[in-house]
This record gives structure tokens, C-alpha cells and sequence, in this order.
């Protein structure tokens, strides 16, 4: 696993190399020559005890958002990703406030508002939950970040759930100017976090 | 037989458990008793020591119902490790994991009846790789509180170890 993570850490530095931008050379996630442009994308966001809203993929002018597409029944990945991204918001400190996050959840039928939102308040201060239960919606959704996921019942009867486990980060015009890989840790979401938002705050 | 075996077990198992509390690194040491065909006594003919260090079990965030637990495991001679388990008063149901990722990119996770361990090699139970899953939790997993996870090998041998719940890894 080890090793797979490194080709992933590997792959990933040698994609951000390839690149753009002087400052993005020090990113460690992935940099697309041709960004993604995810503002088509509007999903429903959901409020306990208030009725839902569309949201559009993209962050606040003058700020960053971080969208995942993960569920609250994951023990591993998730968990990890969204701690390594409270640990670097921790370690940024305050300038960190314009980083905003999107949870999709790839597990609408068990994941519902009030499960997702205590989830996600125990790691962030600022988030959104995105959920629809239209299949098809967040399949679309997922093809703009060129992402996918499923949720099988296997012979057992034990619900599996796979997710794309790139965490996206979206600049206010709905480009994907990074993707960081699983296995960067808090370390990688420092970094790139602490550039995109100097950049942000220079107007870049 | 089984007895006696059982009970070689359950005490070394508590003695260690006693020693390791309060702490993130512990070294277990386990006997796995095999027995010669002597029908009244037993005679330990292996003895293998199950080191462990950096083991932890990650804070539940609010609502989860599912926990993980980390931890390396470096065995003195070639096992298995072939299953975990925690009392029922703290998960429901508890496996070993591995995760995986698909061609297409995308990362799920799969029980994993046995993986098998080399003398003197940490096997790293960690993020992104194999894990201890908790499944059916009773009660969120607290910082500051530790679970009993009991670790079963090939060879019959079994390991208790005390897990610190920690918000980060250590």
C-alpha cells in the first residue's frame, strides 16, 4: 500500500511540475494543463430542519473551496482526509478562514443531513452538505471531476462503497486548480493550502 | 488440553494488557502453546513475541458508527494475522481491512481473512492500507479513552492490545 501511495504522492508532484505557474511548482497535488471547470455542476445542500437549496460548485469570491466526494460510513479514507484537512487549516491559521468545504456524499440513502452534519462539524467550522438522492444527478455531478463512485451489496449482504478519494480544490470561478491525492496527508494539505491561499488573497 | 491452553493465553494476555495501559507504544509478548501428544501436560514447544507500536484508534467524529484502528505488528518468528476483535460493549463487529484502489482510480475497502507476516518485518496496519475496522459501534470512540483489541495469529496465538483513542495519529 505503501508503495501505492508513493506512486500516487510521485505521479502527482510530477503532474504539478508539468504544470503551470511558478508558485505551483511547490504543489504537491495535481495540476491539470486544462483545469476542470466544475461550475456547471449544482447539486442540494441540506440543512437540518430547513429545506434544501442549490449550490453551485464553486467557492465564495476571494475564496477556496474544497469539495470531496466521501460518506460518513467510511472508516478510513474519509476520516483521514478530513483530518488531514483540519490539521492544516489548524496550522495556516487564520487566513485558513477563506477555505470553505463541500461534502458530497456518495451514500445519500445512509447518509442523511442529520447524520452528515455533525460528521463533518466534528473536523471543520465552515462546510456544506451535498446530498441528492437522484442517482443519476450525482453521477453527472462526479463526471465533472472526472470522479465516480458505487454503492454495491455484496453476497454477504455488507453494503461496499468505492469513491474517487481526490480531494478538489475550487477556486470562485468553478476551475479545479488542484487535486490532492489520498496519501499526501496534513503535510501536502499545508502546503497547497497555504500557496493557493496566498495566491487567493493576491488575487491570482 | 484446551483447557490449559486457554489459560496460558488469557494470562499472559492480562499481564500484558495490565503493563501496557497508558501508553501508545507497547510490546506484547504472547505465547502460542502448542502441545505434544502427552495426554496430562502441556509443553510450549514455539513462543512468538508480537511487538507492537504506534497503535491508535482515530476519535469518532459525531454520528459515525464505524471506527478504525492502526497499529504495527512485528512478529518474532513467520504467522498470520487472521482476525481482531473488541468486546461487544465497544463495536458490534469487527474486521480486518484492506483498502484498495481500482483501475479507474476510485478506493474502496475488503475483508481480509489473513495476511501473512514475516519475522522481524512490522506488518503497518495504517491509513490507506490494511486496518482494523470497527463496525456497529455502541458509543462513539472518546480521545483520551483506550480500547482492548485482541489480535488472532495463524499459530493460535492471540495478543491483547490496549488502543488509545487519539484525535491525530501519534
Amino acid at each position: 500500500m505503501k508503495f501505492i501511495r508513493m506512486i500516487g504522492f510521485a505521479s502527482a508532484v510530477a503532474l504539478a511540475t508539468a504544470g503551470c505557474g511558478a508558485d505551483q511548482h511547490a504543489l504537491v497535488g495535481l495540476v491539470r494543463e486544462n483545469p476542470l471547470n466544475v461550475a456547471v455542476v449544482t447539486l442540494p445542500e441540506e440543512f437540518i430542519g430547513a429545506a434544501s437549496a442549490p449550490f453551485t460548485m464553486r467557492a465564495k469570491p476571494g475564496e477556496l473551496l474544497v469539495v470531496y466526494f466521501g460518506y460518513t460510513m467510511c472508516p478510513d479514507l474519509c476520516p483521514t482526509t478530513l483530518a488531514d484537512l483540519r490539521s492544516a487549516l489548524k496550522r495556516i491559521g487564520s487566513t485558513s478562514d477563506i477555505v470553505d468545504l463541500a461534502f458530497v456524499t456518495v451514500d445519500p440513502l445512509r447518509d442523511t443531513v442529520d447524520r452528515l452534519a455533525p460528521y463533518l462539524s466534528s473536523y471543520v467550522d465552515r462546510f456544506h452538505v451535498i446530498r441528492t438522492t437522484d442517482m443519476a444527478e450525482l453521477k453527472n455531478a462526479e463526471e465533472a471531476f472526472l470522479a465516480n463512485s458505487s454503492v454495491t451489496t455484496n453476497a454477504l449482504g455488507v453494503i461496499e462503497v468505492t469513491h474517487t478519494a481526490l480531494a478538489y480544490i475550487v477556486d470562485d470561478m468553478g476551475t479545479v486548480i488542484d487535486e490532492l491525492p489520498f496519501g499526501v496527508g496534513a503535510d501536502g494539505f499545508t502546503n497547497d493550502l497555504q500557496i493557493l491561499i496566498n495566491n487567493t488573497n493576491k488575487g491570482e | 488440553m484446551r483447557k490449559a491452553t486457554f489459560t496460558a493465553t488469557v494470562i499472559a494476555a492480562l499481564t500484558l494488557f495490565a503493563t501496557s495501559c497508558g501508553s501508545s507504544t507497547s510490546s506484547t509478548d504472547t505465547v502460542a502453546p502448542e502441545t505434544t501428544a502427552a495426554a496430562e501436560t502441556t509443553v510450549v514447544v514455539t513462543e512468538t513475541t508480537f511487538t507492537i507500536d504506534g497503535a491508535w484508534a482515530r476519535t469518532s467524529p459525531m454520528e459515525s458508527t464505524v471506527g478504525v484502528v492502526y497499529m504495527n505488528i512485528t512478529p518474532s518468528a513467520d504467522d498470520a494475522l487472521v482476525g481482531a476483535s473488541v468486546d461487544m460493549a465497544i463495536a458490534g463487529m469487527t474486521q480486518v481491512h484492506e483498502t484498495t484502489t481500482a483501475a479507474d482510480g476510485s478506493m474502496g475497502m475488503q475483508e481480509i481473512a489473513s495476511i501473512p507476516m514475516t519475522a522481524g518485518t512490522p506488518l503497518e496496519l495504517v491509513s490507506g492500507g490494511f486496518h482494523i475496522m470497527l463496525m456497529k459501534l455502541a458509543k462513539p470512540l472518546e480521545t483520551g479513552t483506550s480500547i482492548a483489541v485482541t489480535l488472532t495469529f495463524e499459530s493460535g496465538a492471540t495478543t491483547i492490545v490496549d488502543v488509545p483513542v487519539l484525535t491525530e495519529a501519534p
